[in-house]
């Protein structure tokens, strides 16, 4: 799961370097991204899977890509699995 | 056990005791009445008082959460104008010769106090013209009591047990196997015998059973309340994020207006661990400074103690020093004139884009798969 970037912290509160943020992601039938925030994917160049603390409350299960877009702009986009959303971070 | 109990009041209802600390032994704290009722004291040990009593509750010692209800214990006595000495939590000594003719006598003055400290804390005061017979008043008194040793204090303390006296178990004991069971028998004794037998302690032990030491109360200086505190979105067990934290805190507390160029003389750490439990930790310097690296390690060595994982992580300024003139070094350190001016430019952007503007980030665990695990933007409003 992927806790909520834009919830408030208090003052004095450390808050995630790198929270992911929700992005607008269409897929190929293989589930690999075709276009990204409404840009064209040109290349995908890699892809992982990160599947950790499935003992705790909050699991995560994330299929990464790691892509080139047709404006030649480089971008990390993953599905959360847990929660079925896609998010950009910069792995 | 109050402080405890004041977060969990239920609890005070049902059979619970305060639990002894990790690596301690397994001894139990002060207990509820209902524990009491089936069988449970203070001091004994856990598995007798589990077999004893079942569905006993444990409560998980709390110092850093004590130390604060104490503080603002004591602060509402200094509201009401009594100049306290605390002799440790639980226990506060204050003279009442000045504040008197506010409150119309001794008894309303008291009556004053017990207000301020409140129900919560099931106070008792006792009041003498030595110090040790007001503690022993207070021993006698019952809950919300005042006991007031007006004359002859030496008749007063004279049947009660030895257990008032700050001595060494073992030579209670001692004196005891001696049929010396209350301080009026000590008291009796020849004072050259006690001290050839018990030493400089029993002497002392002595003098006071005969109410001869007179003791003046020694009221604190008005506490600083310089602290900051860092919330961690999970639990950080590594030691090397938590010594960054330590230097994030000392940065934003060094910067305070408040501290005037102070130095420090003693610091406080404290921290909430995983478990709900907390934890804390003093550090008194021998010469006081406002060095912050000098003050990082000196608070860095503690962090080792830690039992568990925090969720939070503290620290105060406890005890400030009165000086604030150094003497300048003939040589300036290097770097010095570039974090002068990278602290300018940050002042700047502070006052463009508002407070919490300006974060410093601080590794956590670099080596996560998961990339916001692996750093924390620390908020730094010096």
């Amino acid at each position: 799961m992927v806790a909520n970037p834009r919830a408030a912290s208090a003052a004095g509160s450390a808050r995630r370097l790198n929270s992911p943020q929700r992005a607008l992601v269409e897929t190929h039938v293989d589930g690999s991204p075709r276009s990204v925030n409404r840009q064209q994917v040109a290349l995908v160049r890699e892809e992982w899977r990160v599947v950790d603390r499935w003992w705790t409350e909050e699991p995560i299960d994330r299929r990464y890509f790691d892509v080139v877009l047709v404006s030649g702009e480089n971008g990390v986009v993953f599905l959360d699995r847990e929660a079925q959303c896609w998010f950009s971070q910069r792995a | 056990m109050r402080a405890a109990l004041r977060e969990r009041p239920a609890l005070a209802l049902r059979p619970a005791a305060l639990g002894p600390a990790a690596g301690d032994e397994s001894l139990l704290g002060p207990v509820t009445t209902a524990a009491e009722a089936a069988g449970v004291q203070p001091g004994m040990r856990l598995g007798e008082a589990l077999s004893l009593c079942p569905d006993l509750a444990l409560v998980e010692q709390d110092p850093a959460t004590a130390e604060h209800e104490w503080e603002e214990l004591l602060k509402r006595l200094e509201d009401s104008g009594f100049a306290v000495e605390a002799a440790a939590v639980g226990c506060v000594y204050f003279e009442t010769r000045g504040i008197e003719r506010l409150y119309g006598g001794l008894e309303p003055a008291l009556k004053r106090a017990l207000a301020a400290v409140g129900p919560a804390w099931d106070a008792r005061i006792g009041a003498a013209e030595r110090r040790f017979a007001a503690l022993a008043a207070a021993h006698v008194a019952r809950s919300g009591q005042v006991l007031i040793v007006s004359d002859r204090p030496r008749d007063f303390i004279a049947p009660l047990p030895l257990t008032l006296l700050p001595i060494d178990p073992q030579r209670r004991e001692e004196l005891e196997e001696l049929g010396v069971r209350r301080l009026g028998q000590l008291a009796g004794l020849p004072g050259a015998a006690v001290a050839e037998r018990l030493g400089p302690d029993g002497r002392r032990a002595w003098s006071l059973a005969r109410g001869e030491q007179r003791g003046k109360v020694r009221a604190r200086k008005v506490a600083n309340e310089l602290a900051e505190t860092l919330e961690f979105p999970e639990a950080v067990a590594n030691e090397l994020t938590l010594r960054r934290a330590v230097g994030s805190l000392l940065d934003r507390l060094l910067a305070q207006p408040e501290r005037g160029d102070r130095a420090v003389r003693k610091l406080a750490l404290s921290a909430k661990l995983v478990g709900g439990g907390s934890w804390r930790r003093t550090v008194t310097l021998r010469d006081a400074t406002a060095d912050r690296d000098r003050l990082r390690v000196a608070v860095g060595v503690k962090l080792g103690e830690l039992p568990a994982p925090v969720t939070r992580l503290g620290l105060e300024l406890v005890e400030l020093a009165q000086t604030v003139g150094r003497q300048l070094e003939l040589v300036q350190p290097e770097g010095l004139e570039l974090r002068a001016h990278l602290s300018e430019g940050l002042k700047q952007v502070r006052a463009g884009a508002g407070s919490g503007a300006v974060c410093s980030v601080l590794e956590v665990a670099p080596w996560s798969r998961i990339p916001e695990r692996r750093a924390l933007l620390v908020p730094r409003d010096d």
